[in-house]
């Protein structure tokens, strides 16, 4: 119920004083952004850190920035990342997946790097990620910088390619395509709660046919997963085109494994995939048409 | 030193107090401050949300925070809802439409919705359900509380 | 806004809509919770747990946690058996032959659930009591688990109480009489109708762990006195009882034993009515202490030690005419009631009174109902609203819609041709329903639903694709619980009791010994006062819950208070308005007057006869306790009474709820478009508040039927024990309810009310499986199971459909 104790607390003003408190705290300190999650497994003690760095007042971290590529500082809330509008239509994914964590008081606190580092197998942002194949810059103790794609960055779930000492900075995205579109749904047995299932699908249209497409799932035992099964069959896909939209889908529910817990059993699981995705695919080929759809 | 000193300020006032790291905001509202009205539902899993108190006037659990991550913060827990005496609108609201029981989960309640209707001004019912998801009750079957927020919200954005 | 209740008309304070004074305080978190009782010097009570379902305890070794700085004590079992009485203690036993397990409040000897408490730390902060805990190592010599009730039946099944030959706790026959001959006629009888009836329908139904846990966990906080003795604050709904059983088990004289539920309790709804074990230690280490110690329960240790109830497995059978008449009805249950160690319940009072409540609303010819409740390695059940008929009702109302199927007829049809018509009326499980009209609330509310409309609606949806789905259920509820059930039943008084108290400036004050969580008794009692007296319900003030200061009371359970308690108040009042009309006809030299010939209205005494004669209601009463001289001969002064109500037969409160769903084929998820109920709770005190009433129980069943479940692992490792995996229901999950009302008053009680609420979740299961059952009739689907999930109804429309394939 309460935390183990924790023998120290920070509040670094700047990424360096930030890297360099997770420097002298060694492999028993932990940066902590909204809480939302880590408090959760504080209180269980699962983690059990010597100290926390506590990265409220590093202003670096925060905002969406629009210049060139679009640039979502780690420590950006949910709430502040819903109210986007400008990630869509390319990027609608990430406000459909921020405008529905948790609940409000959640969204209020958690941050979109917060959901990445601790990559929960039932999470809506590492599989958001993984399907927009965006950037994560992360800066070092030792004052390195590394940049890593999401596909390197994921893991399996609770594991992620971020060291001990390293804190993510930002998440980058290309500037966003015109005739791009994006979508993002989770179902799960309760309003709005942990992914069972989470499909995102990320379209480029050319001429009104799908030139090229991302396609990733969320809630998996693997962790978040793309399909390139599906992503190979959407090509050509225009708007509409439901059965061409099934046919992906059902790729990918062929290729992906799913396991059972007390929610749904795998070919449950699999049914989901392909028809949160199908929704998905055909609510982000709407939104790179121009038009709106909502999921 | 496991401990620090911090300064929160709950309900306008000041306490200074010196804590241990780990102890959650909520203890620190209701054993420090002795503000008993943000109450305690689940155990570490953050999901029920009857201990959400206003953070710089925002929803938030408490019991995902600890008191020294509050440190330099206004917080605003039930106890700082009516304002001189006066019952808020909603608070009134919830009495007109019957929408607490037991009453356990009905700060939090109180202050999520607080918020909500600040930011929606007539909200449709499933926009009131869909914010009420942080927030568990298990007496009212929430007919009645969404009643009151939406009558509530229909007079804040009258005046 | 208009309230949603087409009930009778308001007679001053009784039936108006009056705003809760209970809640100025709560919306303002001013209540008085457990967790928010203070004492100076307060210690911290920590149970540490059981990790393993099933072992014998070779070792415990506390001795890292008592070295721990702040800690005060730790105790485990071995330090306790020798110095308190271990349970069962006759005052929580039931007076039913069952088998009663030997139990300390902490594991002696062996574990027997994933939960069960096997140490208790006290510390002087909270966070060391459980770092403390923790570091207790417990040597185990783990045993098979048993997890399921059947197979804990078998011969060869690893048994969970020492010393017994098996797990069998309780087993009855509920039909056909007394002795073994009386039942093998009775069996015979039933037997020879199924062999000739025309329509047979015959199913095992499932129903899952689940139960209705309140948002406040439970928690003690106990203080010593050498000269007062023990004061223990409980979360309970029954003071009276806990003092009795706590006096018992600490040897200490119930006269220095003070029970006090706290003044605000976050929900009940029987979860807090056992007499449980974690407030003996409070209450003894207190003691032994001399210091005042504290427990407040996680929410993690709630969901592993209480609130499961349900889970119950149900072969039943139902004969019926090719005209939907109901023939015989035949059941065999089996309970599974976790470890059983429970005091008041003992797990298995809930599947007998679900047993009892099998026959539901219907007009039996015959039946024949048999249960067996095994125990297993799980925590005890503890009581859940709808007590026991959970299970019950869905079974039974899910095969009226089979049999309605079988038939070709329209389920709604087979109910209400079915239904009891003529009240008061025995059921073949010997239930008495006292008064009511059943068809007349059935009726109000298919008329509501527009049932043929809705058959129209739901022919061009099909055509388009689309699954639309009607159900129905109805549940006959206890409204309140005599005597004559609660004595044999829990061995405790059914009776309502009510201490009225008028003050010399014309204010009341009343006691009530149960302890309520939300049911708004002091509004509702203060209604009624209110309604005798003439005054202002703001002049009355209730106290609840207080051993010390209260009338005895068995508790805030099984619907007491609209019933039970509220009928005592009132005839408190009753009989001191008779004494205020004596008096006052003696001062005014009225000569032989008739109690009613004075009308209390409004702060004011009026003599009907001639209204210019009349008296403020302040000012008599003032007279009658502070100048009680020139009184009439054998009256004496003051003004106070205690009133102990028994109803002349065991009540009951009527309902029927009817649901409409769509659901999606492709993926097997629903959605409920509307839920309508229809009311029978007779004559409604606080409208507002009777509704409040209904939708909580109907969204606590939409919860436990389709959200919740309590699932133990194959080792016996519970694995829901937080709110992220025992999911409860929000706001977004549910719909809005409306409630009807179609009431028949009491003729049983003073004001004709009824007791309602405590039952209320039993129709639900039947009514959304119901639905959505008639939504894939299509299909040939019929859920037998509980709880409902999209992932497995999905499967039974896939296996349909390959099976519609296949032909």
């Amino acid at each position: 119920m309460y935390p183990a104790v924790i023998h120290d607390y920070r509040r670094p003003k700047s990424v360096q004083e930030a890297v360099k408190g997770i420097a002298d705290g060694g492999a028993d300190a932990v940066f902590i952004a909204g809480g939302q999650s880590l408090m959760q497994a504080l209180k269980v003690r699962l983690v059990q850190p010597h100290a926390l760095i506590d990265l409220q007042d590093v202003a670096e971290l925060k905002g969406v920035r629009f210049d060139g590529n679009v640039r979502i500082g780690a420590m950006t809330r949910y709430v502040d990342l819903a109210a986007e509008t400008r990630l869509a239509p390319a990027y609608a994914a990430l406000l459909d997946a921020a405008r529905h964590v948790g609940d409000r008081q959640v969204r209020n606190r958690g941050t979109i790097g917060g959901s990445l580092c601790w990559n929960y197998i039932a999470a809506c942002m590492p599989a958001v990620a993984l399907t927009l194949d965006a950037a994560m810059n992360l800066v070092s103790g030792r004052g390195g910088e590394r940049r890593l794609q999401a596909r390197e960055f994921i893991g399996a779930p609770l594991e992620t390619a971020r060291k001990d000492d390293e804190l993510l900075v930002s998440l980058e995205l290309p500037a966003p395509l015109a005739g791009a579109g994006s979508a993002y749904a989770k179902w799960s047995l309760v309003s709005d709660g942990l992914p069972v299932i989470g499909a995102c699908v990320y379209v480029e249209l050319e001429g009104g046919s799908c030139a090229r497409a991302r396609v990733g799932f969320g809630g998996l035992a693997s962790g978040p997963r793309r399909s390139p099964a599906a992503e190979a069959q959407l090509v050509g896909c225009k708007v509409g085109d439901d059965q061409a939209v099934a046919r992906a889908m059902a790729a990918a529910a062929e290729e992906l494994e799913t396991q059972g817990d007390l929610w749904a059993d795998p070919a449950y699981r699999s049914h989901l995939i392909r028809t949160l995705g199908a929704k998905m695919a055909s609510a982000a080929l709407l939104r790179a048409s121009g038009q709106s759809a909502t999921t | 030193m496991s401990t620090q000193t911090v300064r929160i300020t709950i309900n306008g006032e000041v306490y200074e107090e010196t804590v241990p790291i780990r102890m959650l905001l909520t203890d620190f509202i209701r054993e420090r401050a002795g503000l008993t009205g943000t109450h305690v539902g689940c155990t570490y899993e953050g999901v029920c949300g009857a201990c959400t108190v206003h953070i710089d006037g925002e929803a938030v659990k408490s019991c995902l925070m600890l008191a020294v991550q509050a440190d330099g913060h206004a917080v605003t827990t039930i106890e700082g809802l009516a304002k001189d005496g006066q019952l808020s609108p909603l608070q009134r609201s919830f009495n007109e439409h019957h929408a607490l029981q037991c009453g356990y989960c009905t700060p939090g309640i109180l202050m999520n919705m607080a918020e909500f209707i600040e930011k929606h001004r007539n909200p449709t019912d499933e926009e009131i359900r869909h914010a009420l998801i942080g927030n568990l009750c298990r007496c009212t079957g929430y007919v009645h509380i969404v009643e009151a927020v939406r009558e509530a919200a229909k007079s804040a954005a009258a005046t | 806004m208009a309230h949603s209740t087409d009930a009778s008309p308001a007679d001053g304070w009784f039936g108006a809509k009056f705003n809760r004074k209970e809640d100025q305080r709560l919306i303002t978190g001013r209540g008085r919770y457990i967790a928010d009782i203070v004492a100076p010097g307060m210690l911290h009570l920590v149970f540490a747990r059981s990790q393993v379902a099933h072992a014998r305890i070779r070792s415990i070794d506390t001795s890292k946690a008592k070295a721990m700085p702040g800690v005060v004590a730790v105790m485990t079992g071995e330090d306790i058996k020798d110095r308190i009485a271990s349970l069962p203690q006759p005052v929580v036993v039931p007076s039913l032959p069952a088998k009663y397990p030997t139990h300390w409040p902490l594991a002696v000897g062996k574990v027997r659930f994933h939960g069960d408490p096997v140490a208790a730390v006290v510390a002087r902060d909270k966070y060391v009591a459980e770092d403390a805990a923790e570091t207790i190592e417990v040597d185990y010599e783990e045993l098979p688990y048993v997890g399921d009730p059947e197979a804990a039946l078998k011969p060869g099944a690893p048994i969970v109480h020492e010393g017994w030959d098996s797990n069998l706790i309780f087993e009855m026959t509920f039909t056909g009489g007394a002795t073994p001959e009386d039942h093998a006629k009775n069996d015979a009888k039933v037997q020879a109708a199924f062999d000739s009836a025309d329509v047979v329908v015959r199913k095992r139904f499932r129903c899952h762990r689940c139960g209705v846990t309140p948002m406040e966990t439970r928690g003690a906080l106990c203080l010593w006195d050498d000269a007062d003795g023990l004061t223990a604050y409980v979360t309970t709904q029954r003071p009276h009882i806990d003092r009795l059983a706590l006096s018992d088990i600490l040897n200490i004289p119930a006269e220095k034993v003070r029970v006090i539920a706290p003044r605000d309790q976050g929900g009940g709804f029987g979860v807090k009515a056992p007499f449980y074990r974690e407030p003996i230690i409070v209450a003894y280490l207190a003691q032994q202490l001399g210091r005042p110690v504290r427990w407040i329960e996680s929410r993690r240790e709630h969901l592993m030690a209480v609130s499961q109830e349900r889970d119950q497995i149900h072969d039943l059978e139902v004969a019926a005419t090719r005209d939907g008449q109901l023939l015989a009805l035949r059941d065999r249950g089996i309970g599974d009631c976790g470890d059983g160690c429970e005091g008041v319940y003992w797990g298995f009072l809930m599947p007998f009174l679900g047993a009892v409540e099998l026959p539901n609303a219907y007009a039996w010819p015959m039946g024949d109902v048999k249960i067996k409740v095994a125990c297993t390695n799980k925590a005890a059940l503890s009581p859940a609203r709808a007590f026991g008929e959970f299970p019950t009702r869905f079974a039974l109302e899910r095969t009226i819609d089979m049999v309605a199927r079988a038939c070709n007829l329209e389920p709604a049809e087979v109910r209400r041709k079915n239904l009891v018509k003529s009240l008061p009326y025995t059921s073949i499980t010997g239930e008495y329903f006292d008064s009511g009209d059943f068809v007349k609330v059935f009726d109000n509310l298919t008329a509501r639903v527009d049932l043929a409309g809705f058959r129209r609606e739901q022919a061009e949806a099909r055509k388009r694709g689309r699954y639309l789905g009607i159900g129905f259920a109805v549940g006959v509820e206890l409204s309140g619980v005599a005597s004559e059930l609660l004595v044999p039943m829990e061995n405790q008084p059914g009776y309502g009791a009510a201490t009225v108290r008028l003050d010399p400036r014309g204010k009341v004050l009343v006691f009530e010994g149960d302890a309520p969580g939300g049911q708004g008794h002091e509004t509702t009692v203060a209604q009624v006062v209110a309604y005798a007296f003439g005054i202002h319900p703001n002049d009355v003030v209730v106290q609840t819950g207080d051993t010390g200061t209260t009338p005895f009371g068995s508790g805030t359970i099984g619907a007491r208070a609209g019933s039970y308690f509220v009928s005592a108040a009132y005839q408190a009042c009753t009989e001191l308005k008779h004494k205020i009309a004596k008096v006052m006809a003696h001062d005014l030299e009225l000569g032989e007057v008739d109690p009613g010939d004075f009308e209390f209205k409004d702060g004011e005494i009026v003599y009907k006869r001639t209204p210019n004669v009349r008296k403020t209601f302040r000012e008599v009463v003032e007279r009658i306790i502070m100048a009680p001289i020139n009184l009439p001969p054998g009256v004496s002064g003051g003004l106070e009474q205690t009133a102990f109500f028994e109803a002349d037969k065991p009540m009951i409160c009527f309902n029927a709820d009817c649901c409409k769903v769509e659901v999606d084929v492709n993926t097997g998820q629903w959605k409920i478009l509307s839920w309508t109920t229809s009311e029978d709770v007779g004559r409604i005190i606080n409208p507002q508040i009777v509704d409040g009433q209904m939708h909580g129980a109907i969204v606590q069943g939409i919860s436990n039927a389709c959200f919740e479940q309590f699932v133990y692992a194959d080792n016996g490792q519970q694995l829901t024990a937080d709110f992220e995996n025992y999911k409860l229901a929000t706001a977004a999950d549910v719909p809005h309810i409306d409630v009807t009302h179609a009431p028949t008053p009491c003729p049983h009680t003073p004001l004709g009310s009824r007791g309602i609420g405590e039952g209320r979740p039993s129709s639900i299961p039947g009514a959304l499986s119901n639905a959505i059952c008639d939504a894939l009739s299509p299909f040939g689907i019929e859920i037998t199971e509980l709880p409902l999930r999209p992932d497995k109804l999905w499967h039974m429309i896939q296996d349909a459909r390959s099976s519609a394939a296949a032909e």
